[in-house]
Protein backbone atom coordinates (compact mmCIF):
# COMPACT_ATOMS: atom_id res chain seq x y z
CA UNK A 1 0.00 0.00 0.00
CA UNK A 2 1.26 3.47 -0.75
CA UNK A 3 1.93 5.89 2.29
CA UNK A 4 -0.11 8.78 2.14
CA UNK A 5 1.67 10.32 5.13
CA UNK A 6 5.58 9.63 5.97
CA UNK A 7 7.49 11.56 8.36
CA UNK A 8 11.01 10.71 8.72
CA UNK A 9 13.08 12.91 11.53
CA UNK A 10 10.62 14.89 11.20
CA UNK A 11 11.47 17.89 14.43
CA UNK A 12 10.13 20.94 15.62
CA UNK A 13 11.76 23.86 18.09
CA UNK A 14 10.11 26.54 19.71
CA UNK A 15 12.93 28.68 20.81
CA UNK A 16 14.38 26.39 23.46
CA UNK A 17 11.47 24.06 23.61
CA UNK A 18 11.44 21.03 21.59
CA UNK A 19 8.42 20.10 21.05
CA UNK A 20 8.72 17.39 18.15
CA UNK A 21 11.95 14.70 18.62
CA UNK A 22 12.57 12.98 15.55
CA UNK A 23 8.96 11.39 15.03
CA UNK A 24 8.43 9.15 12.26
CA UNK A 25 4.97 8.43 11.21
CA UNK A 26 4.13 6.19 8.74
CA UNK A 27 0.16 6.15 7.23
CA UNK A 28 -1.54 3.78 4.78
CA UNK A 29 -4.08 4.98 2.13
CA UNK A 30 -7.43 3.86 3.90
CA UNK A 31 -6.19 4.15 7.36
CA UNK A 32 -7.74 5.48 10.33
CA UNK A 33 -4.53 6.70 12.19
CA UNK A 34 -4.97 7.35 15.60
CA UNK A 35 -2.31 10.10 17.48
CA UNK A 36 -2.50 9.86 21.19
CA UNK A 37 -1.45 11.46 23.94
CA UNK A 38 -2.05 13.74 26.46
CA UNK A 39 -2.31 17.37 26.08
CA UNK A 40 1.08 19.07 25.35
CA UNK A 41 2.06 15.56 23.83
CA UNK A 42 2.56 17.66 20.27
CA UNK A 43 -0.40 16.10 18.76
CA UNK A 44 -1.33 19.73 17.64
CA UNK A 45 2.06 20.92 16.38
CA UNK A 46 2.46 17.70 14.29
CA UNK A 47 -1.41 18.31 12.94
CA UNK A 48 -0.15 22.38 12.12
CA UNK A 49 3.51 20.68 10.04
CA UNK A 50 1.25 18.04 8.23
CA UNK A 51 -0.95 20.84 6.86
CA UNK A 52 1.52 23.54 5.92
CA UNK A 53 0.57 25.83 8.70
CA UNK A 54 4.05 25.55 10.32
CA UNK A 55 7.71 24.84 8.81
CA UNK A 56 9.45 21.93 10.14
CA UNK A 57 12.73 22.70 11.73
CA UNK A 58 14.02 19.50 10.72
CA UNK A 59 13.37 15.92 8.63
CA UNK A 60 10.84 16.06 6.12
CA UNK A 61 7.40 14.78 6.02
CA UNK A 62 5.11 13.70 2.54
CA UNK A 63 1.39 14.24 2.15
CA UNK A 64 0.86 12.09 -0.74
CA UNK A 65 3.82 11.97 -1.87
CA UNK A 66 4.11 16.03 -1.35
CA UNK A 67 6.69 17.45 0.38
CA UNK A 68 4.79 19.51 3.01
CA UNK A 69 7.74 22.15 2.93
CA UNK A 70 8.45 22.73 -1.17
CA UNK A 71 5.12 21.78 -2.13
CA UNK A 72 2.68 22.99 0.15
CA UNK A 73 0.18 24.44 -2.49
CA UNK A 74 -0.43 20.49 -3.86
CA UNK A 75 -0.56 19.35 -0.38
CA UNK A 76 -3.33 21.93 0.86
CA UNK A 77 -5.31 20.88 -2.69
CA UNK A 78 -5.31 17.22 -0.92
CA UNK A 79 -5.95 17.96 2.85
CA UNK A 80 -9.29 18.60 4.39
CA UNK A 81 -8.34 19.93 7.98
CA UNK A 82 -10.69 20.15 10.57
CA UNK A 83 -8.92 22.51 13.80
CA UNK A 84 -9.14 21.55 17.40
CA UNK A 85 -11.39 24.85 18.26
CA UNK A 86 -14.54 25.41 15.93
CA UNK A 87 -13.80 28.24 13.47
CA UNK A 88 -15.18 31.51 14.10
CA UNK A 89 -17.99 32.31 11.22
CA UNK A 90 -19.81 35.18 12.65
CA UNK A 91 -22.82 36.70 11.56
CA UNK A 92 -23.49 34.19 8.69
CA UNK A 93 -25.42 31.05 8.01
CA UNK A 94 -24.52 27.38 7.35
CA UNK A 95 -25.11 27.44 3.94
CA UNK A 96 -23.33 30.80 3.08
CA UNK A 97 -19.91 29.34 5.19
CA UNK A 98 -19.93 26.61 3.87
CA UNK A 99 -20.39 28.05 -0.25
CA UNK A 100 -17.85 30.36 0.24
CA UNK A 101 -15.55 27.40 1.18
CA UNK A 102 -16.14 26.06 -1.31
CA UNK A 103 -15.31 29.18 -3.86
CA UNK A 104 -11.82 29.15 -1.72
CA UNK A 105 -11.59 25.16 -2.77
CA UNK A 106 -12.13 26.48 -6.40
CA UNK A 107 -15.18 24.56 -7.16
CA UNK A 108 -17.06 25.65 -10.27
CA UNK A 109 -19.38 28.45 -9.52
CA UNK A 110 -22.36 26.71 -10.80
CA UNK A 111 -21.55 22.69 -8.83
CA UNK A 112 -21.37 24.50 -5.71
CA UNK A 113 -25.40 24.91 -4.44
CA UNK A 114 -25.25 21.31 -5.12
CA UNK A 115 -21.96 20.56 -3.38
CA UNK A 116 -22.97 22.47 -0.42
CA UNK A 117 -26.22 20.83 -0.13
CA UNK A 118 -24.35 17.23 -0.29
CA UNK A 119 -21.88 17.76 2.37
CA UNK A 120 -24.48 19.58 5.24
CA UNK A 121 -26.29 16.17 4.18
CA UNK A 122 -23.18 14.14 5.18
CA UNK A 123 -23.63 15.91 8.59
CA UNK A 124 -27.44 16.29 8.68
CA UNK A 125 -27.01 19.89 8.83
CA UNK A 126 -29.19 20.31 5.86
CA UNK A 127 -32.60 21.44 7.86
CA UNK A 128 -30.61 23.91 9.59
CA UNK A 129 -28.32 25.32 6.56
CA UNK A 130 -30.21 28.76 6.81
CA UNK A 131 -29.74 29.47 10.31
CA UNK A 132 -27.00 32.17 11.72
CA UNK A 133 -23.77 30.08 12.37
CA UNK A 134 -24.14 31.81 16.07
CA UNK A 135 -27.45 30.09 16.61
CA UNK A 136 -25.68 26.88 16.14
CA UNK A 137 -24.90 24.34 19.43
CA UNK A 138 -21.38 23.36 20.11
CA UNK A 139 -22.56 20.09 18.40
CA UNK A 140 -23.53 21.77 15.35
CA UNK A 141 -20.79 23.99 14.67
CA UNK A 142 -18.36 21.25 14.75
CA UNK A 143 -20.69 19.28 12.39
CA UNK A 144 -20.31 22.38 10.07
CA UNK A 145 -16.47 22.11 9.91
CA UNK A 146 -16.49 18.83 9.85
CA UNK A 147 -18.96 19.69 6.70
CA UNK A 148 -16.10 21.70 5.20
CA UNK A 149 -13.33 19.71 5.45
CA UNK A 150 -15.45 17.48 2.92
CA UNK A 151 -16.37 20.02 0.28
CA UNK A 152 -13.04 19.03 -1.93
CA UNK A 153 -13.55 15.01 -1.15
CA UNK A 154 -10.10 15.31 0.17
CA UNK A 155 -7.86 12.53 -0.40
CA UNK A 156 -6.54 13.02 3.35
CA UNK A 157 -8.81 14.38 6.12
CA UNK A 158 -7.12 15.83 9.25
CA UNK A 159 -9.04 15.52 12.20
CA UNK A 160 -7.29 17.42 15.48
CA UNK A 161 -9.61 15.91 18.74
CA UNK A 162 -13.10 16.26 16.56
CA UNK A 163 -15.04 15.53 19.51
CA UNK A 164 -13.23 18.00 22.48
CA UNK A 165 -16.14 19.43 24.47
CA UNK A 166 -18.24 17.75 23.04
CA UNK A 167 -21.72 16.06 24.63
CA UNK A 168 -22.29 12.11 24.12
CA UNK A 169 -24.64 12.35 21.14
CA UNK A 170 -22.64 14.91 19.10
CA UNK A 171 -19.68 12.69 20.35
CA UNK A 172 -21.21 9.80 18.92
CA UNK A 173 -22.44 11.61 15.46
CA UNK A 174 -18.67 12.21 15.04
CA UNK A 175 -17.54 9.00 15.44
CA UNK A 176 -20.14 7.89 12.85
CA UNK A 177 -19.02 10.06 11.01
CA UNK A 178 -15.38 8.82 10.76
CA UNK A 179 -16.62 5.47 9.87
CA UNK A 180 -18.47 6.53 7.12
CA UNK A 181 -15.92 8.29 5.99
CA UNK A 182 -13.41 5.32 6.15
CA UNK A 183 -16.11 3.06 4.25
CA UNK A 184 -16.11 5.87 1.50
CA UNK A 185 -12.17 4.95 0.84
CA UNK A 186 -10.60 8.35 2.72
CA UNK A 187 -7.57 8.35 4.84
CA UNK A 188 -8.33 9.77 8.37
CA UNK A 189 -5.51 11.38 10.92
CA UNK A 190 -6.91 11.86 13.80
CA UNK A 191 -5.51 13.18 16.67
CA UNK A 192 -7.15 12.76 20.16
CA UNK A 193 -6.38 12.18 24.26
CA UNK A 194 -9.49 9.55 24.51
CA UNK A 195 -8.37 6.65 24.67
CA UNK A 196 -12.49 5.14 24.07
CA UNK A 197 -12.05 7.02 20.76
CA UNK A 198 -8.60 5.59 19.50
CA UNK A 199 -10.03 2.26 20.16
CA UNK A 200 -12.87 2.36 18.71
CA UNK A 201 -11.92 4.27 15.13
CA UNK A 202 -8.59 3.59 14.75
CA UNK A 203 -6.52 0.80 13.04
CA UNK A 204 -3.82 2.45 13.14
CA UNK A 205 -2.54 4.22 16.52
CA UNK A 206 0.66 6.00 17.43
CA UNK A 207 1.13 6.68 20.88
CA UNK A 208 2.84 10.50 21.13
CA UNK A 209 4.25 11.46 24.89
CA UNK A 210 6.57 14.82 25.37
CA UNK A 211 7.14 15.19 21.20
CA UNK A 212 8.54 11.14 20.85
CA UNK A 213 6.26 8.34 19.54
CA UNK A 214 6.49 6.34 22.37
CA UNK A 215 4.87 3.08 19.67
CA UNK A 216 3.08 2.81 17.21
CA UNK A 217 0.29 -0.47 16.01
CA UNK A 218 -3.06 -1.35 16.01
CA UNK A 219 -5.04 -0.67 19.23
CA UNK A 220 -4.98 -4.99 19.42
CA UNK A 221 -1.29 -5.40 18.53
CA UNK A 222 -0.31 -2.62 21.29
CA UNK A 223 -3.27 -4.16 23.76
CA UNK A 224 -1.74 -7.40 23.30
CA UNK A 225 1.95 -6.82 23.85
CA UNK A 226 0.65 -5.15 26.98
CA UNK A 227 -0.09 -8.80 27.87
CA UNK A 228 -3.59 -10.70 28.43
CA UNK A 229 -4.89 -9.02 31.55
CA UNK A 230 -4.12 -6.15 33.96
CA UNK A 231 -4.85 -6.61 38.12
CA UNK A 232 -5.08 -3.40 39.67
CA UNK A 233 -4.35 -3.44 43.37
CA UNK A 234 -4.53 -0.91 45.95
CA UNK A 235 -2.85 -1.28 48.50
CA UNK A 236 -0.46 0.96 51.27
CA UNK A 237 2.26 -1.15 51.03
CA UNK A 238 2.50 -1.41 47.19
CA UNK A 239 6.43 -1.54 47.16
CA UNK A 240 6.17 -5.20 49.89
CA UNK A 241 3.07 -6.56 47.90
CA UNK A 242 5.50 -5.99 44.74
CA UNK A 243 8.41 -7.42 46.26
CA UNK A 244 6.26 -10.44 47.41
CA UNK A 245 4.94 -11.10 44.07
CA UNK A 246 7.61 -10.27 41.03
CA UNK A 247 9.45 -13.34 41.61
CA UNK A 248 6.09 -15.44 40.56
CA UNK A 249 6.27 -17.50 36.98
CA UNK A 250 2.76 -16.24 36.08
CA UNK A 251 3.36 -12.11 36.58
CA UNK A 252 4.34 -10.76 33.60
CA UNK A 253 4.91 -7.15 34.28
CA UNK A 254 4.10 -4.80 37.63
CA UNK A 255 4.25 -1.62 37.09
CA UNK A 256 2.98 1.21 39.69
CA UNK A 257 0.29 3.36 39.12
CA UNK A 258 -0.37 7.19 39.97
CA UNK A 259 -2.08 6.47 43.08
CA UNK A 260 -0.20 3.98 44.94
CA UNK A 261 -2.34 1.11 43.61
CA UNK A 262 0.03 -1.81 41.25
CA UNK A 263 -1.11 -3.16 38.11
CA UNK A 264 0.32 -6.38 37.81
CA UNK A 265 -0.05 -7.75 33.99
CA UNK A 266 -0.91 -11.35 34.08
CA UNK A 267 -1.37 -14.52 31.86
CA UNK A 268 -4.60 -15.05 33.40
CA UNK A 269 -6.74 -12.65 35.83
CA UNK A 270 -9.23 -15.51 36.71
CA UNK A 271 -5.75 -17.40 38.14
CA UNK A 272 -3.57 -14.22 39.15
CA UNK A 273 -5.89 -13.08 41.45
CA UNK A 274 -6.26 -15.68 43.66
CA UNK A 275 -3.20 -15.94 43.28
CA UNK A 276 -2.20 -12.22 44.37
CA UNK A 277 -4.90 -11.99 47.26
CA UNK A 278 -3.23 -15.64 48.56
CA UNK A 279 0.49 -13.81 48.65
CA UNK A 280 -1.19 -10.70 50.24
CA UNK A 281 -2.24 -12.67 52.85
CA UNK A 282 0.93 -15.06 53.44
CA UNK A 283 3.09 -11.60 53.73
CA UNK A 284 0.53 -9.44 55.89
CA UNK A 285 0.00 -6.81 53.42
CA UNK A 286 -3.25 -5.25 53.54
CA UNK A 287 -4.24 -5.23 50.46
CA UNK A 288 -7.37 -2.80 49.13
CA UNK A 289 -9.67 -3.22 46.24
CA UNK A 290 -8.64 -5.68 43.71
CA UNK A 291 -9.84 -5.25 40.34
CA UNK A 292 -9.16 -7.10 36.78
CA UNK A 293 -9.46 -5.71 33.06
CA UNK A 294 -8.88 -6.13 29.86
CA UNK A 295 -5.46 -4.24 29.02
CA UNK A 296 -6.83 -1.03 27.30
CA UNK A 297 -5.09 1.56 25.45
CA UNK A 298 -4.08 3.44 28.95
CA UNK A 299 -1.83 0.50 29.99
CA UNK A 300 -0.09 0.24 26.48
CA UNK A 301 0.49 4.40 27.58
CA UNK A 302 1.26 3.39 31.28
CA UNK A 303 3.71 0.95 29.86
CA UNK A 304 5.71 2.72 27.74
CA UNK A 305 5.69 5.69 29.77
CA UNK A 306 5.36 4.89 33.60
CA UNK A 307 2.50 6.90 33.40
CA UNK A 308 -1.66 6.75 33.02
CA UNK A 309 -2.77 8.77 30.47
CA UNK A 310 -5.98 9.64 32.66
CA UNK A 311 -3.63 11.30 35.52
CA UNK A 312 -1.64 13.30 32.97
CA UNK A 313 -5.11 14.83 31.70
CA UNK A 314 -6.33 15.50 35.19
CA UNK A 315 -2.60 16.94 35.90
CA UNK A 316 -3.13 19.09 32.79
CA UNK B 1 -21.59 13.82 -13.04
CA UNK B 2 -21.22 12.87 -9.53
CA UNK B 3 -20.06 15.77 -7.45
CA UNK B 4 -17.64 14.22 -5.93
CA UNK B 5 -16.15 13.95 -9.23
CA UNK B 6 -16.72 17.15 -9.43
CA UNK B 7 -14.49 17.99 -6.54
CA UNK B 8 -11.83 15.77 -7.72
CA UNK B 9 -11.69 17.30 -11.44
CA UNK B 10 -11.38 20.80 -9.85
CA UNK B 11 -8.18 19.47 -7.84
CA UNK B 12 -6.96 17.79 -11.20
CA UNK B 13 -7.53 20.61 -12.85
CA UNK B 14 -6.13 23.25 -10.22
CA UNK B 15 -3.11 20.92 -10.46
CA UNK B 16 -2.15 21.74 -13.31
CA UNK B 17 -0.70 25.65 -13.77
CA UNK B 18 -3.17 27.19 -15.85
CA UNK B 19 -5.98 29.64 -14.41
CA UNK B 20 -4.16 30.79 -11.38
CA UNK B 21 -6.05 34.61 -12.11
CA UNK B 22 -9.47 33.24 -12.39
CA UNK B 23 -8.67 30.98 -9.50
CA UNK B 24 -7.77 34.46 -7.23
CA UNK B 25 -10.29 36.09 -8.47
CA UNK B 26 -12.74 33.25 -7.10
CA UNK B 27 -10.76 33.85 -3.99
CA UNK B 28 -11.03 37.25 -3.66
CA UNK B 29 -14.53 37.33 -4.14
CA UNK B 30 -15.92 34.36 -1.97
CA UNK B 31 -13.82 36.06 0.72
CA UNK B 32 -15.23 39.62 0.25
CA UNK B 33 -18.86 38.32 0.08
CA UNK B 34 -18.06 37.08 3.14
CA UNK B 35 -17.24 40.78 4.65
CA UNK B 36 -20.07 41.93 2.62
CA UNK B 37 -23.25 39.58 4.21
CA UNK B 38 -21.39 40.52 7.69
CA UNK B 39 -21.89 44.00 7.28
CA UNK B 40 -25.08 43.91 5.79
CA UNK B 41 -25.98 41.88 8.98
CA UNK B 42 -24.97 44.28 11.46
CA UNK B 43 -27.47 47.10 10.69
CA UNK B 44 -26.38 49.54 13.74
CA UNK B 45 -22.29 49.17 12.27
CA UNK B 46 -23.63 49.55 8.89
CA UNK B 47 -25.47 52.93 9.54
CA UNK B 48 -23.48 54.68 11.57
CA UNK B 49 -20.35 53.65 9.23
CA UNK B 50 -22.02 55.38 6.37
CA UNK B 51 -23.29 57.97 7.80
CA UNK B 52 -20.35 59.33 10.28
CA UNK B 53 -18.36 61.12 8.01
CA UNK B 54 -21.26 63.48 6.97
CA UNK B 55 -21.95 64.38 10.21
CA UNK B 56 -18.53 65.19 11.20
CA UNK B 57 -18.45 67.18 7.87
CA UNK B 58 -21.61 68.64 9.68
CA UNK B 59 -19.69 69.56 12.65
CA UNK B 60 -16.85 70.97 11.13
CA UNK B 61 -18.57 73.18 8.70
CA UNK B 62 -21.23 74.21 11.15
CA UNK B 63 -19.14 74.27 14.65
CA UNK B 64 -14.82 74.71 14.34
CA UNK B 65 -15.58 76.97 11.26
CA UNK B 66 -16.68 79.27 13.00
CA UNK B 67 -12.98 79.55 14.68
CA UNK B 68 -11.27 79.83 11.85
CA UNK B 69 -8.58 82.45 10.70
CA UNK B 70 -9.42 82.19 7.06
CA UNK B 71 -6.18 84.08 6.05
CA UNK B 72 -4.41 80.96 7.43
CA UNK B 73 -6.35 77.89 5.40
CA UNK B 74 -6.50 80.37 2.67
CA UNK B 75 -9.85 79.67 1.99
CA UNK B 76 -13.24 81.29 2.73
CA UNK B 77 -15.10 77.82 2.38
CA UNK B 78 -14.00 75.90 5.43
CA UNK B 79 -16.44 72.80 4.68
CA UNK B 80 -14.55 73.09 1.41
CA UNK B 81 -11.53 72.69 3.18
CA UNK B 82 -12.07 70.23 5.39
CA UNK B 83 -14.11 67.77 2.81
CA UNK B 84 -10.63 65.73 1.37
CA UNK B 85 -9.85 66.02 5.91
CA UNK B 86 -13.26 64.10 6.79
CA UNK B 87 -12.51 61.92 3.67
CA UNK B 88 -9.29 60.71 5.04
CA UNK B 89 -10.40 60.57 8.59
CA UNK B 90 -12.70 58.07 7.54
CA UNK B 91 -10.23 56.27 5.40
CA UNK B 92 -8.13 55.82 8.38
CA UNK B 93 -11.03 54.77 10.70
CA UNK B 94 -11.95 52.13 8.31
CA UNK B 95 -8.66 51.03 8.15
CA UNK B 96 -8.65 50.38 12.25
CA UNK B 97 -12.02 49.02 12.18
CA UNK B 98 -11.54 46.86 9.17
CA UNK B 99 -8.52 45.22 10.71
CA UNK B 100 -10.53 43.72 13.47
CA UNK B 101 -12.38 40.98 11.71
CA UNK B 102 -8.69 39.88 10.51
CA UNK B 103 -7.75 39.81 14.52
CA UNK B 104 -11.00 37.93 14.94
CA UNK B 105 -10.14 35.22 12.61
CA UNK B 106 -6.58 35.25 13.95
CA UNK B 107 -7.43 34.79 17.43
CA UNK B 108 -10.44 32.17 16.84
CA UNK B 109 -8.46 30.13 14.87
CA UNK B 110 -10.44 31.02 11.57
CA UNK B 111 -6.77 31.90 9.77
CA UNK B 112 -5.36 28.58 9.99
CA UNK B 113 -8.91 27.12 8.51
CA UNK B 114 -7.95 29.29 5.25
CA UNK B 115 -4.37 28.74 5.33
CA UNK B 116 -4.48 24.74 5.42
CA UNK B 117 -7.10 25.58 1.98
CA UNK B 118 -5.16 26.26 -1.47
CA UNK B 119 -5.43 30.18 -1.49
CA UNK B 120 -3.27 32.47 -2.52
CA UNK B 121 -1.84 34.51 0.63
CA UNK B 122 -3.07 37.62 -0.58
CA UNK B 123 -6.46 36.84 -1.25
CA UNK B 124 -6.97 37.81 2.41
CA UNK B 125 -5.72 41.23 2.28
CA UNK B 126 -7.10 41.77 -1.42
CA UNK B 127 -10.65 41.17 -0.34
CA UNK B 128 -10.09 43.33 2.64
CA UNK B 129 -9.13 45.88 0.18
CA UNK B 130 -11.83 45.49 -2.07
CA UNK B 131 -14.73 45.41 0.48
CA UNK B 132 -12.75 48.67 1.83
CA UNK B 133 -13.16 50.41 -1.36
CA UNK B 134 -16.90 49.53 -1.87
CA UNK B 135 -17.62 50.49 1.41
CA UNK B 136 -15.58 54.19 1.43
CA UNK B 137 -16.86 54.79 -1.83
CA UNK B 138 -20.31 54.94 -0.26
CA UNK B 139 -19.11 57.22 2.32
CA UNK B 140 -17.47 59.03 0.58
CA UNK B 141 -20.20 59.96 -2.14
CA UNK B 142 -22.64 60.49 0.85
CA UNK B 143 -20.57 62.94 2.05
CA UNK B 144 -20.22 64.59 -0.81
CA UNK B 145 -23.70 65.05 -1.30
CA UNK B 146 -24.19 66.42 1.84
CA UNK B 147 -21.15 68.95 1.44
CA UNK B 148 -23.34 69.83 -1.89
CA UNK B 149 -26.14 70.74 0.38
CA UNK B 150 -23.73 73.01 2.65
CA UNK B 151 -23.06 74.62 -0.47
CA UNK B 152 -19.51 73.34 -1.69
CA UNK B 153 -19.03 73.02 -5.27
CA UNK B 154 -16.29 70.89 -6.46
CA UNK B 155 -14.09 72.55 -8.84
CA UNK B 156 -13.23 69.84 -11.23
CA UNK B 157 -16.87 68.57 -11.32
CA UNK B 158 -17.85 64.85 -11.53
CA UNK B 159 -14.74 63.70 -13.07
CA UNK B 160 -12.98 65.29 -10.25
CA UNK B 161 -14.91 63.39 -8.07
CA UNK B 162 -14.16 60.00 -10.03
CA UNK B 163 -10.30 61.48 -9.46
CA UNK B 164 -11.00 61.75 -5.40
CA UNK B 165 -12.61 58.23 -5.16
CA UNK B 166 -9.42 57.05 -7.25
CA UNK B 167 -6.97 58.69 -4.87
CA UNK B 168 -8.92 57.45 -1.67
CA UNK B 169 -8.88 53.90 -2.93
CA UNK B 170 -5.12 54.42 -3.44
CA UNK B 171 -4.45 55.95 0.20
CA UNK B 172 -6.70 52.57 1.25
CA UNK B 173 -4.25 50.69 0.07
CA UNK B 174 -2.02 51.93 1.91
CA UNK B 175 -3.91 52.42 5.29
CA UNK B 176 -5.76 48.55 5.03
CA UNK B 177 -2.06 46.93 4.49
CA UNK B 178 -0.17 48.77 7.05
CA UNK B 179 -2.94 48.01 9.62
CA UNK B 180 -3.37 44.57 8.51
CA UNK B 181 0.31 44.31 9.01
CA UNK B 182 0.09 45.25 12.51
CA UNK B 183 -2.77 43.12 13.31
CA UNK B 184 -1.19 39.95 11.93
CA UNK B 185 2.18 41.03 13.59
CA UNK B 186 1.19 41.47 17.35
CA UNK B 187 0.42 38.93 20.03
CA UNK B 188 -3.17 39.92 20.72
CA UNK B 189 -6.23 42.54 19.76
CA UNK B 190 -5.55 44.09 22.73
CA UNK B 191 -1.95 45.09 21.38
CA UNK B 192 -3.56 45.97 17.82
CA UNK B 193 -6.06 48.57 19.59
CA UNK B 194 -3.21 50.32 21.95
CA UNK B 195 -0.86 50.39 18.93
CA UNK B 196 -3.92 52.03 16.63
CA UNK B 197 -4.99 54.69 19.15
CA UNK B 198 -1.16 55.42 19.67
CA UNK B 199 -0.85 56.33 16.17
CA UNK B 200 -4.36 57.71 14.69
CA UNK B 201 -4.60 60.89 15.70
CA UNK B 202 -0.89 61.76 15.42
CA UNK B 203 -1.50 60.48 11.98
CA UNK B 204 -4.35 62.84 11.50
CA UNK B 205 -2.48 65.93 13.44
CA UNK B 206 0.29 65.51 11.43
CA UNK B 207 -0.93 65.96 8.19
CA UNK B 208 -2.69 68.80 6.35
CA UNK B 209 -6.07 67.82 7.24
CA UNK B 210 -6.25 70.78 9.61
CA UNK B 211 -3.96 72.89 8.85
CA UNK B 212 -1.90 73.88 5.26
CA UNK B 213 1.71 72.59 4.78
CA UNK B 214 2.89 76.28 4.28
CA UNK B 215 1.79 77.45 7.86
CA UNK B 216 3.37 74.83 9.73
CA UNK B 217 6.44 75.06 11.88
CA UNK B 218 9.26 73.78 9.80
CA UNK B 219 9.91 70.45 11.76
CA UNK B 220 6.24 69.68 11.27
CA UNK B 221 5.73 70.42 7.85
CA UNK B 222 8.75 67.57 7.38
CA UNK B 223 7.02 65.11 9.33
CA UNK B 224 3.85 65.72 7.42
CA UNK B 225 5.79 65.76 4.29
CA UNK B 226 6.57 61.76 4.98
CA UNK B 227 2.65 61.19 6.13
CA UNK B 228 0.54 59.43 3.03
CA UNK B 229 -2.47 61.14 4.60
CA UNK B 230 -0.96 64.41 3.36
CA UNK B 231 -0.52 63.75 -0.30
CA UNK B 232 -4.27 62.28 -0.50
CA UNK B 233 -5.62 65.30 0.87
CA UNK B 234 -3.56 67.80 -0.69
CA UNK B 235 -4.77 66.00 -3.75
CA UNK B 236 -8.34 65.96 -3.14
CA UNK B 237 -8.41 69.45 -1.13
CA UNK B 238 -6.96 70.62 -4.80
CA UNK B 239 -9.61 69.13 -6.82
CA UNK B 240 -12.45 70.13 -4.56
CA UNK B 241 -10.99 74.16 -4.41
CA UNK B 242 -8.59 74.92 -7.33
CA UNK B 243 -9.03 72.89 -10.43
CA UNK B 244 -6.51 70.24 -12.21
CA UNK B 245 -3.29 71.65 -10.86
CA UNK B 246 0.06 69.56 -12.42
CA UNK B 247 1.00 69.19 -8.70
CA UNK B 248 -1.82 66.55 -8.27
CA UNK B 249 0.48 64.19 -10.50
CA UNK B 250 3.55 64.02 -7.67
CA UNK B 251 1.02 63.55 -4.65
CA UNK B 252 -0.49 60.48 -6.51
CA UNK B 253 3.13 59.19 -7.49
CA UNK B 254 3.88 59.81 -3.58
CA UNK B 255 0.69 57.64 -2.75
CA UNK B 256 1.33 55.27 -5.16
CA UNK B 257 4.82 54.75 -3.80
CA UNK B 258 3.44 54.66 -0.14
CA UNK B 259 1.05 51.75 -1.42
CA UNK B 260 3.58 49.86 -2.47
CA UNK B 261 5.37 49.92 0.22
CA UNK B 262 2.58 49.19 3.08
CA UNK B 263 1.41 46.75 0.46
CA UNK B 264 4.76 45.22 0.22
CA UNK B 265 5.14 44.97 4.41
CA UNK B 266 1.75 43.78 4.86
CA UNK B 267 2.45 40.94 2.82
CA UNK B 268 5.48 40.39 4.60
CA UNK B 269 3.92 40.32 8.22
CA UNK B 270 1.44 38.08 6.39
CA UNK B 271 3.95 35.33 5.59
CA UNK B 272 5.62 35.78 8.46
CA UNK B 273 2.86 35.08 10.55
CA UNK B 274 0.97 32.78 8.62
CA UNK B 275 4.23 30.44 7.84
CA UNK B 276 5.43 29.59 11.58
CA UNK B 277 3.11 30.45 14.30
CA UNK B 278 2.33 28.33 17.32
Amino acid sequence: MDAVIETSGLRKVFGDNVAIEDLDLHVEAGDVFGLLGPNGAGKTTTIRMLTTLLAPTAGTARVCGFDVATRSSDVRRRIGYVQQTVAYRGLLTGRECVEIEAALYHLPGREIPARAAAVLEAVEMLPHADRRWTTYSGGMKKRLDLACGLLHAPEVLVLDEPTLGLDVQSRHNVWEFVRDRRLGGATILLATNYLDEADQLCNRVAIIDRGRVVVQGSPAELKRSVGADVIEVATPEPERLRRAIESEGWVKNIVAGDQGDLHVYVEDASLGMPAVMRLGLEHNIELGRVTYSQPSLDDVFLLHTGRELREVEMAS
Amino acid sequence: MNIEQVARETRARDDTTGGARRRWAQEVLALTRRWWIELLRERLNLASSITQPAIWLVFFGAGVGRAIDEDVIGTGDYTGFMLAGIITFTIVGNGVAGAMPLLWDKETGYLDRLMSMPIARSSVIVSRFVFQVAQQTAQILLVVIVAFVLGVRIATGPLGLVVILLTAALLTMSVTAAFSALAYAVPQHGTFFAVAGFVTLPLLFMSNAFVPLDVMPGWMEVVARANPLTYAIETMRTLVLEGWEPRILLSLAALTVAGGLCLALGTWQFRKQTGDRT
